[in-house]
């Protein structure tokens, strides 16, 4: 068994079907592409082959994903069958910093838990609060309430055998100033971290520094790469700076940006890591090949340095 | 009926599902770069779905909602300059549907998030200077069916919200001088002609939509359902297909997309089965003079979809 199994945090828009039995007749009523992306045992079976074993889902597909499959534990049964388990789901700690909100957020977090443990999976990865845009800079105590909410969703994780793990995103209201004082103003036992390689560079967070300083705190990670690190204020802190307007892509597949990857796994490797990664490709216009490149990647640059 | 006058629904473009290069839909760019595309393929005016969910997420740059332009434009007023610099002369209309908050069994949720943003929906039109909402009463029946099992047994409660929470949109409709509209599609609770007691019980301002693929689709003749309700119909999309609903599609929770026989349900118009033709040969003697909309809903290729439904007008004798 490899110390590091790869899964893929899922970007693909809503697949309307689970399988499709007629894709030459589909595919020869308009002869473009579209049959190759309609149906999750098409979609599975490009994670299956290129050596993704797991499936980290995302909370805004729900609403199309369960009624497809009639549940979760349906839809995780499918996945396994093609050699695919779920590891987990992303969720957003939505308003955590304010007291005000302290009970929707703790009650949204459970129902995440809850949701994330009818799929088999055990990791939430869990973006602290919102974007900083309308909500930041954020004062002390505001940090320290998202940190009590952050504390009390992930005893509940725990109990539940999921563990969480707050993800950053570079223009959330947790932002440069604060975000070391979020992690350590959690409990270790209870509320671990999930990098997102590209996102906390283009925070300005030094990737390889960041984790030699939180390895013991790291339960996952969310695989990509970026030429964009170190962005200021102005970027990070402005409405919805995440999609730009001018198609301008932050993320890249591994090796296409210029993060220090390889330094990473050679920390990987001395800090002896073991668990999943997810790799993602937001911001890719061509998700399969940005799975296949980033195989490629993995297995001639990354894998050769620590597995 | 003026072909110049007909509009193109932005429904075209495939914002929703899975694609290679979808991504590029959700930015700014892509959208300043449309419009002009649609007026060189001949359209001036255009309809926009109202989709709340683009504010969530900081997913600004698709302009479909209040939050959205705002974002981006400052204001509708801003918005509507920009589009008329770029060869876009009037947003004809808005639509509006509320599948995305068919989504838990709590029926007020339902309820209270489809007036909420069915009521914000209005006020944009009204900035936007649209003649109309086009809305779908209910979200889909197999969507309903999946968080509440016992909903043909609860029909009549449906049908009674429903009716409360559009007598309230009427009420502003008519304050704000948009005509509400609804829609009848095939997988609605509501659809094809059990919209008529909906439409019924409420405001004679009230009017019908016909959305011509969605009746084929649903075995109701459109020419039929247009000759028996022309009095009360307020917008005609003119939407193709080769599909009829034989197994009870219009039943499961993604209707669009026939699960045992995958197929493109909405084919761009001019290339499916229903006579076009003879609908707008007979919208004409019928002397129909509201909104005409094409709608390539669900095409492989939105540019190609223009050309076509371009080219498709051009063969109709309007």
């Amino acid at each position: 068994m490899p110390n590091i199994r790869y899964a893929n945090m899922s970007h693909w828009k809503t697949i309307p079907y689970k399988q499709i039995n007629n894709f030459r007749e589909f595919y020869y009523e308009d002869k473009t592409n579209t049959a190759y992306y309609s149906d999750w045992d098409t979609i599975l079976k490009y994670q299956s082959a290129l050596g993704f074993d797991g499936i980290e889902i995302a909370p805004w597909d729900l609403a199309d994903l369960v009624p497809l499959f009639g549940s979760a534990e349906d839809f995780a049964a499918f996945t396994k069958e093609r050699g695919v388990e779920v590891i987990g789901m992303f969720h957003g700690a939505h308003a955590s910093h304010d007291p005000a909100h302290y009970d929707e957020a703790i009650r949204s977090g459970r129902e995440a838990v809850d949701t994330i443990a009818k799929f088999g999976g055990q990791y939430m990865n869990t973006c602290p609060t919102q974007n900083y845009c309308g909500t930041g800079p954020l004062s002390r105590e505001e940090v320290q309430q998202c940190a009590k909410v952050m504390n009390e969703i992930g005893a509940y994780a725990t109990d539940h055998g999921i563990k969480i793990g707050l993800h950053n995103e570079f223009f959330c209201a947790i932002n440069l100033p604060n975000h070391r004082e979020l992690i350590e103003s959690t409990d270790p036992k209870l509320v671990h971290y999930c990098i997102d390689t590209a996102q906390i560079a283009i925070m300005g967070e030094d990737l390889c520094t960041f984790y030699d300083d939180y390895h013991d705190r790291i339960s996952t990670f969310h695989l990509k790469d970026t030429a964009s690190a170190g962005q200021p204020d102005s970027v990070r802190y402005a409405q919805d700076p995440e999609i730009t307007d001018d198609g301008k892509r932050w993320f890249w597949e591994p090796g296409l940006g210029n993060l220090d990857l390889k330094g990473l796994y050679r920390l990987l490797k001395k800090h002896e890591f073991k668990g999943w990664m997810s790799i993602e490709y937001d911001g890719s216009p061509d998700l399969l090949a940005s799975m296949a490149l980033t195989r490629h990647y993995l297995d001639n640059e990354l894998r050769p340095i620590y597995d | 009926m003026n072909s110049e006058a007909i509009a193109i629904s932005l429904d075209l473009i495939n914002r929703h599902y899975q694609e290679p290069n979808r991504n590029r839909y959700e930015s700014r760019y892509f959208w300043e770069e449309l419009y002009p595309l649609i007026a060189a393929a001949g359209f001036s005016t255009i309809e926009m779905p109202y989709e709340p969910v683009w504010q969530f997420g900081g997913r600004t740059g698709v302009p479909f909602n209040e939050y959205c332009v705002n974002a981006k434009y400052e204001n509708a007023a801003n918005y509507r300059a920009f589009l008329k610099e770029n060869g876009i002369e009037a947003v004809t209309g808005l639509t509006f549907d509320p599948n995305l908050f068919m989504r838990n069994d709590q029926i007020d949720f339902f309820f209270g998030a489809t007036g909420h943003f069915g009521s914000q929906a209005l006020s944009h039109a009204a900035e936007m200077g649209a003649r109309y909402l086009a809305i779908s009463p209910s979200a889909y029946y197999g969507r309903v069916a999946q968080y509440h099992p016992d909903i043909d047994n609860r029909m009549d409660e449906f049908a009674e919200r429903t009716i409360k929470m559009l007598g309230t949109l009427a009420e502003k409709a008519g304050e704000l001088g948009v005509t509400l509209v609804l829609r009848n599609e095939y997988w609605s609770l509501f659809g094809g002609e059990r919209i008529i007691p909906i439409a019924d019980a409420l405001q004679d301002s009230v009017k019908l939509d016909v959305d011509t693929a969605s009746l084929f689709v649903a075995g109701i003749s459109p020419a039929r359902f247009i000759e028996s309700n022309i009095t009360r119909i307020g917008t005609v999309h003119l939407t193709d297909t080769d599909f009829v609903d034989k197994d009870e599609t219009w039943k499961t929770p993604n209707p669009e997309f026939p699960s045992d026989q995958a197929t493109q349900v909405y084919r761009d118009p001019g290339t499916g089965s229903v006579d076009l033709a003879g609908i707008t040969g007979l919208l004409d003697r019928m002397d129909y003079k509201g909104p005409v909309i094409c709608s390539a809903r669900q095409t492989r290729d939105p540019f190609r979809a223009l050309l076509r439904t371009r080219a498709l007008l051009k063969t109709l004798s309007i």
